[in-house]
């Protein structure tokens, strides 16, 4: 026995007998059910997957949640699941920070007579409701006499699967009158052109994976629209497709467009001349065999090429190209949405999309409605303006609201809109009942207030696509005094009958399931999270009686009067839902790296004619509404065209397309002005361009810091000796579309502080992995950049850090040793990567976030550098697991978080000193370079140059 | 002084001149001593208050890891260095006007390395850490890393405040001796036990101008040393601005010229305020001012060299980090520098000018506002822009930062202060020695 | 028993001392007490080289040796890579040698001082009444009666 054995052992025995000695700690109690073997199964230290379903946002991306301790660490979508392949978004990543989150309610609430909402029991808040109900529903015991009998009404967000059914059996059971859900996207334009034009109120699925050409018009495919991580991913999958191409138009700048290997600029108001264009020339040639449209086309305008490209503001080569293009196009996907069908003609370009669609046979190929969206139930803007009529005239009796915030985002500020006179006429339900987990604005004006518990604590399901049935299951015990909308249902329902006992909804989904699918289907669903179902092939046919009706109708106003203001969706709040989220705020907006707060985004020619500067605030007003906000010069946007984003702030204009029911994102004869005042606005980059710096080597240069060139690098120093592996990373420019998925799931797994908007501004963000826009200093092309440590072989930081905190360690990892840092802070003056965070505070988090921690990562004190460590734990992991069974990591088995949840696939990890891996053999690629390769750091982490833009034709 | 009356007479002045202005201190020295405690004392809660925040409480963010405190670091080593010139180069070199300035530039020197070896601690993200600076057994079994420059410093600092104070004190026993003489009660102690019992017999006399000598021979290239060392700090780096080879030889003779500015700063005022004319006169002064000139043409040299290397480069990374000096945003503070260091010394090419002592004086302190100026702009512009454009950001310091640096200046003008009642501030043996030539 | 003369300035304390030297009086037995050093005394009594050079010289020696000694055992001790450079990275070394050369070197010349000078001297350090004089005193030492 060696001295340290020695000290090891009497350290434990003083420790074990400090154990004994304080067992009346209420510490100790709670380590005392680990001292025997737990009998529930829950092994400290060993962590539990849980297949569930992300309900972030309707999408439905089958998520793998990690348990560990009891405690709910990450999430990650199942490898296998036919939405998300395995990937999840930002917004998915975050979502765990909600089931932790110190604002959320924890017991029933109802208002007192001053307003004041005092907490109280479900059996109470159950009576309450059963009174109301009855109450008004003709039992007049009570001395206030109703006039008129009123209705009661329950309104919720989009729902799915079983949960719908319990909606409708609660509703059928107490007589309350279900109303159309309530969506901000609610995609009633789409849903109303197939209406018209297939008799099909739908939202087909789209197949990128399948078409040879896309040609999206105003879709934020990769942003909001439908389900953004699965567009990711087979456009992922597509890229490497020689045959693909993509061509997207719009009319303001958006992370999707700039991913398209063609962009073009279209006026607002100008898609549905484009339509016109490709339509007429469709129909011309005879491209899907029986599916004439001719006649139709003659009811569509009929300019010269010159009118068109005047209406539209393309040129006219571009144009013809686009029609020749589409037709030439084997297998082609025309998808129109987003801004492109949620502005005054909103539907028309829906229908004519629809059109054009038929008309080049993409049915049941590239658009399927076998497969569609469920948005079956949701209703549109129309139905809120109803709802909110109703509510004036007296007419609505017990309100339900049931994950539903129509006041979170825009009912704040100025407008007279339907939401703002919604809110007016709130008061006049005799009872308003709210449903959900955090008090937003809207369930502060309600007067009984249901705490529901999270997805990973709740029992459900999800049908996201038409042959997709997902699970929901609870990973962990609710932990608060909630209870899942599936539950409050069904009790609220016995409550009303006086029955004293109630089916859980656990047991009321199971046996519903059952009755559809068998025992089998839930078995597999249970442990996979998901089935998938054989879905018969789909006759689509064109009602032609309505489409023309329709087409006659169509007005083609171009007195489009500019500035136009777009307002357009946001990655990272989707419609608002997810700002509470404060992890969504910490990481900036891809386009902008703008991270906390609003901004509008103007042209270059409008900030010189206005002769502002990023940061100059100005005054933005369309009509009813304005506001102040900082100006951000966004690249490539039009002249004319303004751009904010939907949710980045308190008060978003709001209208709605009368027509299709749709929200409005285009305003015409928006107004700016300059205020002359400065906002300090927490814009992360230090700059957009590359101030002719080549981080990214530029074209034509590659050949020079290629691999094979800084391999021969002239070094004193000897080349490193790696006996196993030498991790390294691959990463493809020509895949990453900039989502920022990847900072959120290193921000989730590393435990990375959140440090708010006053520390983003004094330039002290905590993000291990970011995404650098690089915007060409000639034209608008953008290439996003994932600037990580680049575990150098030669770290500039290694050598200067006077303790040994950082060193190489024989795997090639440039290892962080938290504890040996006392923080000089010159490794990251020394690193030219400029990748290494300290801590300049001790960043605490509040009680109940503690527990979002992920327990394999430690947390760093105050005054201690911290960095991306290619998730070491997870090495770690894979490791020990290897050393178990007796044999080397197989490639592929460690995956860091953000190669993990990458939609598109664009991050690669590995070992680069075996040539065999995906590492090794795409380390070894014509397009890889390493990011400033010339200072001869020989970083682990190689990029693929981003080339697919460039080749044409 | 030929004559043998006036010598005997010169003798005693000397001595009498120099004990008496340890004695009975001015309400104006008070004053002083008290402000500077003062501030001294303001800097270390701010100091403190920092340790149990965080480093957040200065305005360092990601890309300026480096700011104020690194600045005044140099700084004050760079302060320090004159003194060692002034005493040991101008020793070896037989310069007569030394024996004037010597002590209070050794006494400069070591309160000015004790000033910026706490910058090091203080820019520390766990200071409480400090000793794992310091290799010494441990049960790590882990020791420190001699590859980086900053043990380079530890090493460099530590040996220079070391081989300072032992010169300092060698240099003053026989003065020590002599307030002995002129003491009573607790300072008689104080002085005996300091001067060890030194009576200047012949054999201490022998062995004490050997050590003296050697003491001189190893300082000055220790001094060359320790400020090259600190430049590495900055040339031992890849960012540009910083990645230079011309950094030590630039960093030592901006070192002599910040120092020799502040030799003039402490002494004139002492002067006037001890009453030290005979001693300290303005040829000594024409002297120093000569120093200054030759070191400011030395430094703005090494300005456009600097300068002349990064454009000449066609390296867009350090001709961008020298064009963002010039016309950046810290460009404000650049110009401020070269007028400082660069323009206004050469006024001392007139006689007239480098003999007025109020010319000087003004003088010495712009130039040492230049120099901080310089230390500031070489370390912050470069973090500022480097590589990556996108992590490129700005850094203000915060009043934290001030209230240090004024901290510093408090602890070291409190350190002097105390210096000039309690030892001899001129070297009385050298002058009489001077004098008996 | 000894004869003590005591002079004000440095030419009748020389003129004396040659005087004495030239008269026969043992060169070791003279001691001089003065202000500052007398090289001219110096050259009459004792024109050998101080021993405080070796003193300097050793220390200087061991100090570098000491540097290289102690930065490579350290880094074999448990070699960790940093930079990519080797693990004895002399180049880096050098530093810390040269300064440990200087420190040692400086160290040693003041140890070697003060043994040399017999500093410091107790006796005189409490005794309030044996002072450093400003004058120039020659004193003979002679064999008295014991």
């Amino acid at each position: 026995m060696n001295r340290r054995e020695f000290v090891r052992l009497m350290g434990l025995a003083s420790s074990a007998s400090l154990l004994s000695s304080c067992g009346l700690e209420r510490e100790t109690e709670k380590l005392i059910p680990y001292l025997v073997p737990p009998d529930d199964g829950v092994v400290p230290g060993v962590s539990v997957h849980f297949n569930t379903t992300c309900t972030e946002c309707p999408a439905g991306c089958g998520v793998s949640a990690k348990v560990m301790d009891r405690r709910a660490a990450k999430l990650e979508g199942i490898e296998t699941h036919p939405v998300n392949e395995g990937a999840l978004c930002i917004r998915g990543q975050a979502s765990i920070s909600t089931l932790y989150h110190p604002d959320r309610l924890r017991h029933p609430f109802i208002k007192d007579g001053q307003g004041d909402f005092q907490q109280t029991t479900w059996d109470n808040a159950y009576s309450i409701i059963t009174d109301a109900l009855k109450n008004a529903s003709g039992d007049k015991t009570g001395s206030g006499v109703d006039p008129k009998p009123r209705k009661h009404v329950f309104l919720s967000g989009r729902t799915t699967g079983t949960f719908s059914e319990a909606v409708d059996s609660f509703c059928k059971e107490t007589g309350v009158e279900r109303l159309p859900e309530f969506e901000f996207y609610p995609y009633s334009a789409i849903r109303e052109a197939n209406r018209i034009l297939f008799g099909r109120a739908q939202v087909p699925s789209y197949r990128i994976d399948e078409a040879d050409l896309v040609l999206s018009i105003g879709a934020d495919l990769f942003e909001t629209f439908v389900n953004p991580v699965s567009f990711a991913a087979q456009f992922g999958r597509s890229k490497k497709r020689s045959s693909f191409g993509w061509i997207h138009l719009e009319p303001h700048v958006s992370l999707t467009g700039l991913q398209a290997k063609e962009r073009h600029t279209i006026a607002p108001g100008g898609e549905i001349y484009l339509l016109s264009h490709l339509l007429r020339e469709v129909s011309k040639v005879n491209v899907a065999g029986d599916r004439h449209i001719a006649g139709m086309a003659e009811l569509l305008p009929d300019l010269l090429p010159r009118g068109f490209a005047e209406k539209t503001g393309l040129g006219v080569e571009t144009l013809d190209a686009l029609s020749r293009r589409l037709i030439r196009a084997r297998r082609p996907l025309v998808i129109a949405g987003g801004v492109s069908t949620m502005q005054p003609s909103g539907l028309d370009v829906a229908v004519l999309t629809g059109l054009l669609q038929w008309a080049t046979g993409m049915l049941g190929g590239t658009v399927r409605f076998e497969e569609a969206v469920d948005y079956d139930r949701v209703g549109s803007f129309r139905d809120v303006e109803q709802l909110e009529q109703r509510l004036e005239s007296g007419d609505i009796g017990v309100l339900f609201l049931c994950r539903v915030d129509p006041f979170g985002t825009t009912a704040g500020g100025s407008g007279s809109h339907t939401l703002v006179k919604l809110k007016d006429n709130f008061e006049k339900a005799t009872l308003r009942i709210g449903m959900g987990e955090f008090m937003t604005k809207t369930l502060e004006m309600c007067d009984v207030v249901l705490p529901l518990s999270h997805t990973l604590e709740s029992w459900g399901d999800a049908r996201p696509r038409g042959d997709i049935l997902s699970v929901v299951q609870p990973a962990v015990e609710p932990i608060h005094d909630t209870r899942s909308d599936g539950d409050v249902l069904i009790q609220l329902t016995r409550a009303y009958q006086g029955a004293a006992t109630a089916l859980s909804y656990q047991e009321f989904l199971i046996g519903r399931l059952k009755v559809r699918h068998g025992s089998a289907t839930i078995e597999k669903l249970l442990s996979e999270g998901f089935v998938k179902r054989r879905v018969e092939p789909l006759t689509v046919t064109l009602d032609r009686d309505a489409l023309t009706h329709h087409l006659r109708r169509i007005i083609y106003d171009d007195s489009h009067v500019k500035p136009v203001l777009v307002v357009a969706p946001s990655i990272r709040f989707f419609d608002g839902r997810s700002r509470g989220l404060p992890l969504l705020s910490e990481i900036p907006d891809p386009l902008t790296t703008v991270s906390y707060g609003g901004w509008v985004s103007i042209s270059e020619a409008t900030a010189e004619e206005l002769t502002v500067k990023d940061t100059d605030e100005v005054t933005v007003s369309v009509s009813g509404w304005k506001t102040a906000l900082p100006v951000k010069i966004q690249k490539g946007l039009p002249r004319g065209v303004m751009m904010i984003q939907w949710a980045s702030h308190d008060d978003t204009p709001f209208d709605f397309d009368r027509m299709s029911g749709e929200m409005m994102t285009i305003y015409e004869g928006a107004a700016i002005a300059k205020t002359g005042r400065s906002v300090a606005i927490p814009a992360l980059s230090g700059s957009l361009t590359p101030e002719g710096r080549k981080v990214i080597p530029y074209l034509g240069e590659e050949d020079q810091h290629h691999h094979g060139e800084s391999e021969g690098h002239p070094t004193f120093y000897p080349k490193h000796e790696h006996k196993d592996y030498r991790w390294g990373m691959v990463i493809d420019l020509d895949l990453c579309i900039g989502c920022s998925a990847c900072a959120a799931a290193c921000y989730i797994e590393n435990n990375i502080p959140v440090v708010g908007a006053k520390l983003h501004l004094d330039g002290r963000e905590m993000s291990w992995i970011r995404i650098e826009p690089v915007y060409a200093e000639e034209g608008d092309n953008v290439e996003f950049l994932p600037m990580l440590c680049q575990h150098c072989e030669n770290a500039p930081c290694e050598t200067v850090c006077p303790v040994y905190a950082t060193y190489h360690n024989p795997e090639g990892l440039n290892a962080q040793v938290y504890n040996r840092c006392v923080g000089t802070r010159y490794c990251s003056n020394n690193c030219p990567y400029k990748v290494r965070r300290f801590n300049w505070f001790d960043f605490k988090r509040p009680d109940d976030k503690n527990a979002t921690v992920n327990p394999e990562v430690s947390i760093r004190g105050k005054g201690v550098m911290e960095k991306c460590t290619f998730c070491i734990q997870r090495i770690r992991g894979a490791r020990d697991t290897a050393k178990d069974e007796k044999r080397k990591i197989k490639d592929g088995e460690v995956i860091p978080a953000c190669a993990q949840t990458c939609p598109t696939n664009a991050i690669h990890f590995g070992n680069l000193e075996d040539e065999t891996t995906e590492v090794g053999r795409l380390a070894k690629s014509e397009r890889a370079f390493q990011a400033l390769g010339f200072l001869g750091t020989d970083p682990g982490v190689y990029y693929l140059r981003g080339v697919w833009k460039k080749v044409h034709g | 002084m030929d004559n043998l009356e006036d010598k005997i007479a010169y003798h005693r002045a000397v001595e009498h001149d120099v004990l008496s202005a340890m004695k009975n201190p001015s309400p104006l020295y008070w004053v002083g001593l008290l402000v500077s405690a003062a501030c001294f004392a303001l800097g270390m809660s701010l100091w403190g208050y920092q340790i149990w925040k965080g480093m957040g409480v200065s305005g360092l963010n990601n890309p300026v890891g480096w700011g104020v405190y690194i600045t005044d670091f140099v700084f004050w080593v760079g302060i320090a260095h004159s003194g060692t010139l002034i005493s040991a180069v101008l020793f070896l070199f037989r310069a007569r006007f030394r024996s004037a300035f010597n002590r209070s530039a050794e006494a400069m020197t070591v309160f000015a390395v004790m000033t910026a070896g706490l910058f090091p601690l203080i820019h520390l993200g766990r200071t409480w850490f400090f000793f794992w600076l310091l290799p010494y057994p441990n049960q790590r079994l882990l020791w420190v890393n001699f590859r980086s420059p900053l043990m380079w410093d530890v090493f460099a600092v530590s040996t220079y405040f070391t081989i300072s104070a032992v010169f300092f004190f060698v240099g003053m026993i026989p003065d020590l001796a002599i307030a002995k003489r002129f003491h009573n009660g607790v300072r008689k102690w104080l002085y005996s036990v300091l001067s060890l019992g030194w009576v200047g017999s012949f054999r201490q006399w022998k062995h004490y101008s050997k050590l003296y000598m050697f003491l001189a021979a190893f300082a000055t290239p220790l001094v060359v040393s320790v400020h090259s060392v600190v430049s590495w700090d900055f040339a031992m780096s890849v960012l540009p601005g910083w990645h230079t080879t011309i950094f030590a030889p630039y960093f030592v003779a901006g070192a002599i010229f910040s120092g020799t500015a502040m030799v003039i700063t402490l002494v004139v005022p002492m002067r006037k305020i001890f009453r030290l004319h005979h001693h300290i006169t303005i040829d000594h002064f024409e002297s120093i001012a000569k120093i200054l000139l030759f070191t400011s043409l030395l430094v703005t040299y090494s300005y456009f060299v600097e300068f002349g290397l990064a454009l000449y480069s066609g390296n867009v990374y350090e001709s961008g980090a020298f064009l963002y000096r010039l016309v950046g945003d810290y460009r404000y503070l650049y110009w401020g520098m070269l007028i400082c260091n660069s323009l206004v010394p050469l006024t001392l090419f007139v006689r007239r000018w480098r003999r007025s002592i109020p010319f000087l004086y003004v003088l010495s302190i712009l130039v040492n506002i230049g120099m901080w100026l310089e230390r500031f702009v070489i370390i912050v512009t470069s973090l500022s822009k480097d590589f990556d454009p996108y992590a490129w950001g700005l850094y203000k310091p915060a009043l934290v930062e001030a209230g240090i640096t004024l901290g510093s200046f408090g602890f070291f003008f409190m350190l002097f202060l105390l210096f000039t009642k309690l030892l001899p501030v001129v070297a009385i043996s050298e002058l009489k020695e001077v004098a008996d030539e | 028993m000894t004869e003590r003369f005591s002079f004000d300035t440095k030419k009748e304390f020389l003129d004396k001392l040659e005087e004495l030297v030239k008269s026969g009086v043992s060169k070791k037995k003279i001691d001089t007490y003065t202000p500052y050093p007398v090289h001219e005394a110096e050259e009459m009594l004792d024109d050998t080289q101080s021993p405080v050079r070796f003193f300097t010289g050793a220390g200087a020696i061991a100090g570098c040796i000491a540097g290289f000694a102690f930065t490579i055992y350290t880094v074999l001790s448990w070699p960790l890579v940093t930079g990519g450079k080797e693990i004895v990275s002399v180049t880096a070394f050098i530093i810390i040698a040269y300064e440990l050369t200087i420190l040692f070197g400086g160290l040693t010349a003041f140890a070697g001082f003060m043994f040399l000078s017999r500093l410091p001297v107790f006796k005189n350090v409490f005794s309030p009444e044996v002072e450093f004089s400003p004058k120039f005193e020659i004193v003979i030492k002679r064999e008295g009666p014991k």
